[in-house]
């Protein structure tokens, strides 16, 4: 894919990640805005350890990790447990994405509303709007994935990493999760890094597959190319 | 091979084995105190300490009563509210000093350049006891309930906020990490992230704090920063044993009432509510008489 002038949101320059030892070495790669990347492999390779490292969450081992967007709600994280404040109600969690992807400094006198304006249409969105002042850990796995989505959606981050967050989803779930955040996707311009299990489902969501192998990150599949 | 249970075993029996022989030289060996101490314990019971003085339940003679129920009037509820009253202030007042340190001093949340000083800060405040807190207390501001809830405030600072930066400290990191990655500020996760998160740990050691002020009430009053423990002392001094019985009494009664409101505050925060809240019968009575109720009442 030819990106021209385009500036890119993500680049990962030799980048070596792990804990002391290196899992995986000399990961090499520059995402663009609209574009979905997955990561496959089998377990403990390191796929989260690769998201952690470029949400700033590890220190990479060598190399470098360049974001080129908003240093405050820039950047949207879903962990595989995805990360939610179980005590706390729905609009609560969502409220935090919102809280992250606005800014007070810029606009403060529309700042409450604005936020309270991404809530309301992640959480209608999400189809959760009789469950919005529920407590999380209510809620089935499911209904929990989505709240994640919705905080993200609420959030609007130019970067997207999501752990392995369609698993364990049932068909409908997965139809209103996927169609939501490709759709954001696609239309703010975002991009977005899958780690997957469902090879399948990667290669329908995805430009672009890469594969964990000994410790390489490898391109396997390219939309519009060859599969390796 | 010794297997996994039997090396719990096997640390458990040294264990006991370590402290028997540590009491033991503790007392230099000499066991003979014990000999004898059932006699001396049922003789103090029957003669000293039962039947407690219920006189201390009605109204004093002076000042007069001007509440048509007596008990209101008795040493025993003045002694009990004045007690009430410290603990909840200091317990209060502790909380607040202790929520906002503790989250500088949990090491997940700060870096260790910040959480080692307001550690060892706590750790100052915790290791006088609230009893010499409390002679210094009067020393500063004199005898009297003031010096108590300063000195209750001080210790709570330090003891609750060790508590609850444990607390912060062994939270899930996915919250953690999935707001750090969205650029929220440090103020926002505790505010919004980790308070929430451990709620209901915070709620039940602030609960157990203000049972804890409450009972160490009782003591302050024996240095004279009043409450109970002023009756306490007075009594004792005097060798009225059934008079100290009574307000042992009342000290328990209160101590169980608070641990039953803990338990019903606490249900609206943690995990078990949502299976199925407690009801009273099944706080007073066993599981199987509850079940029993909980079936009638639905047929």
């Amino acid at each position: 894919m030819d990106h021209g002038e385009t500036e890119f949101l993500l680049k990962l320059e030799q980048l070596s990640i792990g804990y002391e030892e290196p899992l995986i070495s000399n990961i090499s790669l520059t995402m663009y805005p609209g574009e979905i990347v997955s990561i496959i492999g089998a377990s403990g390779i390191g796929k989260t350890t690769l998201l952690r490292t470029i949400a700033g969450l590890v220190a990479p081992l060598d190399g470098r990790v360049n974001l080129n967007v908003k240093k405050r709600g820039g950047l949207g994280y879903i962990p595989q447990k995805l990360g939610l404040v179980h005590h706390a109600s729905v609009n609560h969690n969502v409220g935090l994405g919102a809280r992250a992807g606005t800014s007070f400094r810029e606009e403060p006198m529309t700042w409450i509303g604005r936020r309270n304006e991404r809530v309301e249409i992640a959480i209608e969105q999400m189809g959760l709007t009789e469950k919005r002042n529920e407590p999380v850990r209510r809620l089935s796995g499911g209904q929990q994935k989505r709240v994640a989505t919705a905080r993200t959606l609420a959030q609007r981050p130019q970067i997207l990493l999501a752990d392995e967050f369609l698993s364990e989803l049932d068909e409908d779930n997965i139809q209103i999760v996927v169609e939501s955040v490709i759709d954001y996707v696609k239309e703010s311009g975002a991009a977005m890094i899958l780690v997957e299990h469902n090879t399948e489902r990667a290669i329908q969501l995805s430009n672009r597959i890469f594969r964990l192998i000994e410790g390489e990150l490898v391109q396997q599949f390219i939309q519009g190319g060859e599969e390796e | 091979m010794i297997t996994r249970r039997n090396r719990f075993m096997l640390i458990g029996i040294s264990l006991l084995l370590l402290s028997v022989l540590t009491l033991n030289n503790l007392i230099s060996g000499d066991w003979s105190a014990i000999s004898g101490g059932r006699e001396t314990l049922v003789d103090f019971w029957q003669d000293d300490l039962w039947p407690p003085d219920w006189t201390l339940l009605e109204a004093r003679s002076y000042p007069v009563c001007e509440s048509s129920i007596g008990f209101f009037c008795s040493k025993v509820y003045i002694g009990m509210i004045e007690t009430m009253k410290m603990a909840f202030v200091a317990t209060v007042f502790g909380f607040i000093g202790s929520m906002l340190l503790s989250p500088l001093a949990a090491k997940n949340l700060v870096p260790a350049a910040i959480s080692y000083p307001v550690r060892i800060f706590m750790a100052a405040t915790r290791s006088l006891p609230s009893l010499i807190w409390a002679v210094i207390f009067i020393a500063i501001v004199g005898l009297g309930p003031l010096a108590g809830v300063l000195a209750m405030t001080f210790y709570t600072i330090g003891y609750l906020g060790k508590l609850q930066y444990e607390e912060m400290e062994g939270m899930r990191s996915e919250p953690l990490e999935a707001s750090r990655a969205m650029g929220l500020s440090r103020s926002e996760i505790t505010l919004l992230v980790v308070i929430p998160e451990t709620s209901n740990g915070l709620l039940s050691q602030l609960l157990f704090m203000f049972e804890y002020n409450f009972r160490h009430g009782t003591v302050l009053g024996l240095v004279g920063a009043g409450g109970i423990g002023y009756y306490l002392s007075y009594y004792i001094g005097l060798f009225m044993y059934q008079q100290v019985m009574t307000f042992i009494l009342v000290i328990f009664v209160v101590v169980v009432l608070l641990d039953l409101f803990s338990m019903f505050v606490r249900s609206f925060v943690n995990e078990e509510k949502d299976v199925k809240r407690p009801t009273w019968s099944s706080i007073f009575l066993s599981p199987n008489s509850s079940l029993e109720i909980h079936h009638k009442k639905e047929k």
